[in-house]
């Protein structure tokens, strides 16, 4: 079953990016793109994505605010913050906020790793 | 606004129409506006009623004991500087100038009165009054668009910087997504490629560095997404590893949103005060405080321990424009314009800055 991936950005060039990065990983699949935090709300109740990868800085709703708005529908969602503002700053906000991964957009390269980290199911308790 | 030529309003008071009327023939030729009142409270009815420039008035009055008309006028904080000319007909000894002085009397003249002599002396304070209207009005003026160059300035940052997000910074997204890709392949290609590949690569991450450092000087990333407190965190980090100063940054956990005008002039003020910390005091270390004051009061305080601000020299203006404002004054304006006040204290072993700002019930939105 391929890992679904909703991504959310509001340039068209940079989602392009992400969808030649994500071809990386044949077993992931794009289901989805938006291109403002409402529609990122509205797309991640009708698919259900296993990861989100949300911009930051949109017009409208920010990021931010769509995740925290995400994960009131379900706290277990998975998402990555995407950002070319990328600080020990924000990263502290994000968690407050609960999102674990903050990624530099121009630090994509970890961020396939980062991504399969997250998807990597805890380990029962022996 | 009052031009060279308006007129002003004279206040002539005497309780004996007679001598009323030889003030105002002698003042009719000045061309100013008489006004005149034949008891202590009319008197002061035309004054709470007018902008009197200078008032007129006899010593020694059957009803109305002049001296103590004037000890009223100047009691009331709106007429305290108010010009008033005593007519004395007794001649009046040093002891008795004195007293008349004392109450705030700017000049006397003496009876029999000389026209030229009067009008010589009421034009001056007319003079001075007219000035001094034009001077406020200018003034407020003045500040009137000062602030508005500090909103346009602002706004115009903001614009810019979130241009460069949107535009250029997206593009060197693009691109370092691309060449990310590429250089998966660099063991495919020859090695000047390989080289490219690789030289791109850090090539765009300078640029990407780059466009950053102008964008965060232009505008604080996070402000207006998050707010104050991550803002001020970012750009203290920022400065502390740019400038090498140890930057001690305490945020009070209830400083929630605030209005965009008071949330980006407590942010510039924070920048400006750095700037200076390392342009001018030497100072190695910087203390960052931002508190409520009783849920009424932002207060922004700014501490170095360096050599301190000499009063002739605070901020001299740097030639590279580098610097968030124009500052102290810029800084005096923006807490102006929000009703606060600014309190600098510097000496040899460190300056202090303390900015106090109102905050309307309607400002904070707790989080």
């Amino acid at each position: 079953m391929p890992i679904r991936l909703l991504i959310v950005d509001d340039s068209e060039l940079v989602r392009k990016g992400l969808r030649n990065i994500l071809r990386a990983k044949p077993d992931w699949e794009v289901c989805g793109e938006a291109s403002d935090g409402l529609d990122a709300i509205a797309m991640f109740k009708s698919l259900s994505p296993d990861v989100t990868i949300m911009d930051f800085q949109m017009p409208g709703v920010n990021g931010l605010d769509a995740a925290a708005k995400i994960l009131q529908i379900d706290p277990m969602a998975k998402i990555v913050l995407f950002t070319q503002h990328a600080s020990p700053a924000l990263e502290k906000h994000a968690l407050d906020v609960g999102i674990r991964i903050v990624v530099s957009k121009t630090d994509t390269s970890k961020m396939v790793g980062q991504i399969a980290a997250l998807l990597v199911p805890k380990s029962p308790e022996p | 606004m009052m031009n060279e030529h308006e007129k002003v309003s004279i206040l002539l008071v005497d309780d004996q129409p007679g001598k009323l009327l030889s003030y105002e023939v002698i003042l009719k030729e000045l061309g100013e506006n008489l006004l005149m009142a034949r008891s202590a409270r009319e008197a002061l009815d035309h004054l709470l009623k007018t902008d009197v420039a200078v008032v007129l008035m006899d010593v020694s009055m059957p009803e109305i004991d002049g001296f103590e008309l004037a000890d009223m006028i100047r009691q009331h904080p709106r007429f305290q500087r108010t010009a008033i000319i005593f007519i004395s007909a007794v001649h009046l000894t040093d002891i008795d100038q004195l007293k008349a002085y004392q109450r705030g009397a700017v000049d006397y003249i003496s009876v029999p009165i000389v026209p030229e002599l009067l009008r010589a002396k009421v034009s001056i304070f007319a003079d001075l009054h007219r000035k001094t209207r034009q001077m406020e009005q200018l003034n407020a003026e003045l500040r009137k668009l000062s602030a508005r160059l500090i909103a346009t300035q602002d706004e115009e940052r903001r614009r810019i910087a979130r241009d460069l997000h949107d535009s250029v910074g997206q593009v060197i997204v693009a691109l370092s997504m691309n060449n990310g890709i590429a250089l998966t392949e660099v063991s495919n290609v020859n090695s000047v490629a390989a080289d490219a590949l690789r030289e791109n690569e850090q090539l765009i991450q300078q640029l990407s560095t780059d466009i950053r450092t102008i964008s965060h000087l232009l505008h604080p990333p996070l402000l207006d997404e998050i707010g104050l407190l991550p803002a001020i965190k970012m750009f203290a980090d920022g400065f502390a590893e740019r400038s090498k100063v140890n930057v001690s940054v305490e945020l009070s956990p209830d400083i929630g949103r605030l209005s965009p005008h008071m949330e980006i002039s407590a942010f510039r003020i924070v920048q400006e005060c750095l700037t200076n910390v390392y342009r001018h005091s030497e100072s190695k270390t910087a203390f960052i405080n931002l508190s409520v004051d009783e849920g009424k009061v932002l207060v922004v305080e700014v501490r170095d321990e360096g050599r301190g601000m000499s009063p002739g020299s605070i901020v001299p203006k740097t030639r590279d424009n580098t610097g968030s404002g124009v500052g102290v004054s810029g800084m005096r304006e923006r807490v102006r314009e929000l009703g606060g006040t600014l309190a600098i204290e510097s000496n040899g072993s460190g300056t202090s800055v303390i900015a106090r700002f109102p905050i309307s019930a309607a400002a904070v939105i707790r989080v």
